[in-house]
């Protein structure tokens, strides 16, 4: 019994049990040994990560509320790989003297957020999904409002806080017309309700596709994105633009594919139409930035709408796909992530121009954020010219082929930007370009990681077939 | 068998029949609302004014003085003098002072301590509103009152006032949270919530003597704890008058002012009505074991003497710590509480489950 | 009879919350509109009350009313002044989200009252302390214990978030040492 419900929730049980070390060790280790606690906890988080992949079977407790399966433990373990990235790049920034006296509690923060993208993510009832989502959104606006010295990043804070609290009210009201209709809050049971569609339900729908496009900073709902991602620290914006939009995303395919499966017809045209006008709005205010966080920003909602590309045809090629995005997109992302942070700690730059001239000071950092860049845009040889290949194959095998026209114009779009910023590094004249400077050995591992990623879970296609394997069986 | 001799359910039951026989069930049920509440009222005053003469009387004991001795015998109706004068006082209105907010504070107040009132249990079938959740409900009903000291201290636009305030919002919201521990714990002993059933289950011997080591600690944290929530002293910063004038209701007059202050001596009641019904039986008479001649004498006193005993009883002491303890200062008494009576709530909690777990208690 | 009396009494309380509601949101001074907005959350708690839950209608007072609204007026105190008015909303702001609120509501109103809700078929249960407290433990099917202890995580992970945001940075505290131990 207690073997069972620890086998099941392992992911869970190691990831606060990680979080709980880190809390205790806060409040009785001495300041001295203090710096020890960053890399013991960077060690267990690779540990925790790497035994997320083995795979144990799936099942639910807590009669229904919680439910797990390989798919999820997978999407989880995806999570894992990210934040295990973003550990590694915060411990420069960690190490900071502002930053070091509270460098525990970041991590507490961190690692409850990441419970409840897990607890979202195994969720098998609205309540168990809802209280997921506030664990993994409340405690991000105290890391957004991490820096309490800066007053953008306090704004960043408030505005992440009242605009998530605002989207859980949307979000919740949906619910709650869910529960008017069906009587029950499980997964399981609430399909049997939704049949005939009411007019209630699509009311319901709309008003929970909402909220979740909220946290997915989707447009029309993505005005709080620039904002909070330029206000935070680095750290905390890459986690927002990769971790949470991926637990989001994730969710959100889980939802549509389990719970409201039937209702297809009624949420293909949603979903279209907000891809299409995430993919295109976010490219077209990415064009215009001149700050490197608020273009990542910009950037990352157009990436948001490429992952909805996934969800337009529902099978099994649809979520590997999506999967598959989410960790090349992660990876990708976070390299471009860890250069600006690289560069932000030494030199506490981050507008494009800053760049100008970096390839021959820092050539390494340049072409790690050229690779990044490339894959981001989709250029062949990386990972990401791969993973929107599936996404746009799924979405032509279901018909959708003016949309695939729409995401390939977007693609070649977000191309001439991305190439903006390989522009100001490679072949922009600068008097002063930023000196050359050699990052601490966590930061380099990480962007070597990343490196790493973008080529082999490219070209290396057992990846996607494992993930395939994986999904099929869900 | 002792709820017996004096058990007022059938008299309230057939006072209802009465009026269901002669009118429709609608309006028998408002009629009876209206007469309830009109006796509550009445007994709220009465009690209250009653209070306040009290706490000079035990006040000019400490100092050695003879306290009000004028008015009616012995100065007994000297409150019901200053009560008229009170309703006979100009309502002064506070230039730039939020006028609505004003006039609403004292209400907050007092209707949060009368909806407390309702739920107090004098005698078997004597009870305004008996809730499955009795204990909980006075928690959270008594909690609104910090709400009214709040907004009054605000919209004075006085800063001693707005200091009062803060104290006693700071004061009360931490305190709160070792009264409800203290119940909590005692909670855990009775199985329920309900008043009058906490009540049955103490025909055999009170809680505190039933639940031994952890109901007196619970006991002695609630009567600190709830001297300090109800804002008396020696915690009564939120008012205290050497360096804040009044505190919260300095600018308040006439019958405003009295409200804040009935409300204060009715809470004083609530809380020790709360702690006789939940430690010390409440209604119930006083048994010893197999005495039973002796428990027999004692089924004769009626039960509402034996709960305005108690409850009075505990008042004094309550009394007793206003006019012998010398007022904390602010950061000593956030101390008390968070570094003290919390942890110790806190493991307290821990004890009764376990002693209650173990079949320990009596 | 009783049913009369209880739906005038559910009109009336439901016109407080709808009267108290709106005057809260168009207030020109943030504590009354707090004020008005623990007028709401109680009369919420009426409603409750009056549909015989008794539990969630003292849970409503002692979170909102006793635990939120008392946070809220904090925060207002610390904050603000009395006199202190919100600036007027401009023209076209004040018709665009008149006009939204409208339809919105409209639209609703509409989807929700034309929609034939089932009476449920199950038993209605007695809800008192006992079952609550069951539920709340129980680890099978409608049972909370999973929630109820995730909920610690939130609550653990918002405190600790708290403290981060309000700790002194290492800098600030020099011109302002511990009060407390100086005027001893």
């Amino acid at each position: 019994m207690l073997l069972q419900y620890l086998s099941l929730m392992r992911q869970e049980v190691s990831l606060i049990f990680i979080a709980v070390l880190v809390l205790i060790c806060e409040l009785t280790v001495n300041q001295r040994y203090k710096k020890v606690v960053i890399p013991i906890t960077l060690v267990l988080f690779g540990v925790h990560t790497i035994l997320g992949f083995v795979p144990f079977d799936g099942g639910k407790l807590f009669g229904g509320m919680f439910a797990t399966s390989h798919a999820q433990a997978l999407m989880k373990s995806v999570l894992n790989v990210g934040v295990f990235i973003i550990l590694l790049q915060s411990v420069a920034w960690l190490k900071k003297e502002v930053n070091f006296q509270k460098s525990n509690e970041f991590l507490i923060l961190l690692f409850s957020t990441l419970t409840g993208m897990y607890f979202m993510i195994s969720s098998g009832d609205f309540l168990m999904f809802y209280i997921g989502l506030e664990i993994a959104s409340i405690p991000m606006a105290m890391l957004a409002a991490f820096d309490t010295f800066r007053s953008k990043s306090s704004e960043a804070g408030i505005k992440f806080l009242l605009n998530s609290a605002l989207s859980s009210g949307i979000l919740l009201f949906g619910i709650s017309l869910f529960y008017a209709i069906s009587g029950t809050i499980y997964f399981d049971d609430l399909p049997l309700y939704f049949s005939p569609v009411s007019p209630l339900f699509a009311l319901g729908f709309i008003f929970f596709i909402s909220g979740l496009a909220f946290k997915m900073s989707l447009v029309p709902f993505h005005l709080w994105t620039a904002d909070v991602y330029e206000g935070s620290p680095t750290i905390v914006t890459s986690y927002f633009s990769v971790i949470s939009k991926g637990a989001a995303a994730f969710i959100t395919s889980i939802l549509l594919f389990k719970v409201f499966f039937n209702q297809l017809y009624l949420w293909k045209d949603i979903i279209y139409l907000l891809s299409v006008l995430t993919m295109t709005v976010g490219n077209l205010f990415a064009l215009r930035q001149t700050n490197i966080k608020r273009f990542l920003a910009f950037s990352s909602i157009s990436q948001a709408g490429f992952i909805l590309l996934g969800l337009v045809n529902v099978d099994s090629l649809g979520v590997t796909a999506i999967i598959y995005f989410i960790l090349i997109y992660i990876l990708s992302n976070l390299s471009a992530f860890g250069v600006v942070m690289a560069i932000a700690n030494v030199t506490g730059k981050e507008e494009i121009k800053d760049y100008n001239g970096l390839y021959k000071t820092n050539p390494l950092l340049s072409l790690t954020m050229m690779l990044a860049m490339f894959s981001l845009a989709g250029i062949p040889p990386t990972a990401g010219f791969f993973s929107k290949f599936f996404l746009f194959t799924d979405a032509a095998k279901g018909g959708y082929y003016w949309l695939v026209f729409i995401a390939v114009l977007n693609t070649i779009i977000s191309l001439y930007y991305y190439l903006l910023v390989v522009k100001a590094m490679f072949i922009s004249p600068n008097e002063q370009p930023i000196e050359r400077f050699r990052s601490d050995i966590y930061t380099r591992t990480a962007l070597l990681i990343t490196v790493v990623g973008i080529f082999a879970v490219g070209i290396y296609s057992p990846i996607f077939e494992y993930i395939r394997n994986i999904i099929d069986k869900f | 068998m002792q709820g017996v001799l004096y058990d007022f359910t059938g008299l309230i039951q057939s006072i209802d029949a009465v009026f269901r026989a002669s009118m429709s069930d609608l309006w028998a049920t408002v009629l009876e609302y209206a007469i309830i509440g009109i006796i509550y009222l009445v007994i709220y005053a009465l009690i209250g004014l009653f209070l306040v003469y009290a706490e000079r009387k035990v006040c000019a004991f400490i100092q050695v003085r003879l306290g009000p001795n004028r008015v009616g015998p012995k100065g007994f109706f000297q409150t019901i003098a200053d009560f008229i004068k009170l309703l006979l006082k100009e309502n002064i209105k506070i230039k730039n002072a939020d006028g609505v907010l004003f006039n609403l504070a004292p209400f907050i107040v007092i209707v949060a301590s009368f909806l407390t009132f309702g739920t107090v249990p004098f005698a078997k079938g004597l009870q305004g509103i008996d809730l499955n959740i009795g204990v909980f409900f006075i928690m959270a009903v008594s909690s609104m009152g910090v709400v009214g000291i709040l907004l009054g201290g605000w919209s004075s636009n006085s800063k001693y006032s707005l200091i009062g305030a803060m104290r006693s919002g700071a004061q009360i919201v931490s305190y709160e949270l070792s009264v409800g521990l203290s119940l909590v714990t005692m909670v855990i002993l009775t199985g329920t919530m309900q008043l009058s059933q906490i009540i049955e289950l103490q025909s055999d011997g009170w809680f505190i003597f039933k639940g031994h080591i952890p109901a007196l600690i619970s006991l002695i944290i609630m009567m600190i704890a709830s001297t300090a929530e109800i804002n008396r002293g020696p915690f009564d910063l939120a008012e205290a008058e050497s360096e804040l004038t009044a505190g919260y209701h300095t600018e308040y007059s006439g019958i405003k002012f009295a409200f804040f202050y009935l409300s204060e001596y009715m809470n004083m009641f609530v809380v020790s009505a709360l702690v006789a019904t939940v430690f010390f039986g409440g209604w119930m008479p006083l048994h010893i074991g197999s005495w039973q001649a002796f428990n027999h004498i004692m089924d004769f006193i009626p039960p509402i003497i034996w709960f305005i005993l108690k409850s009075f009883a505990l008042m004094y002491v309550i009394m007793l710590f206003k006019w012998t303890f010398p007022r904390l200062r602010i950061d000593q008494l956030l101390k008390l509480e968070w570094q003290y009576l919390l942890p110790i709530s806190l493991f307290n909690v821990l004890l009764m489950a376990f002693v209650v777990y173990m079949k320990w208690y009596f | 009879m009783e049913i009369a009396a209880s739906k005038v009494i559910f009109y009336i309380i439901a016109a407080a919350i709808l009267f108290f509601a709106l005057l809260s949101v168009t207030s020109k001074r943030i504590l009354r509109a707090a004020t008005y907005l623990f007028i709401v959350l109680i009369s919420t708690a009426a409603l409750y009350f009056l549909l015989n839950y008794q539990f969630l209608g003292a849970v409503q007072i002692a979170l909102y009313a006793g635990g939120i609204v008392v946070m809220i007026i904090f925060s207002i105190l610390l904050t603000s002044h009395a006199g202190q008015k919100f600036e007027p909303v401009s023209r076209l702001k004040f018709f665009a989200s008149l006009l939204a609120v409208l339809v919105g509501w409209a639209l609703s109103l509409w989807v929700i009252l034309s929609h034939p809700f089932v009476a449920s078929s199950k038993e209605a249960v007695e809800v008192n302390m006992d079952s609550i407290g069951k539920a709340l433990l129980s680890y099978d099917r409608n049972g909370y214990v999973l929630v109820f202890e995730v909920i610690s995580i939130l609550l653990l992970a918002a405190m600790i978030g708290a403290i981060v945001i309000s700790k002194k940075q290492p800098g600030d505290g020099e011109t302002n040492p511990d009060n407390s131990k100086t005027s001893k």
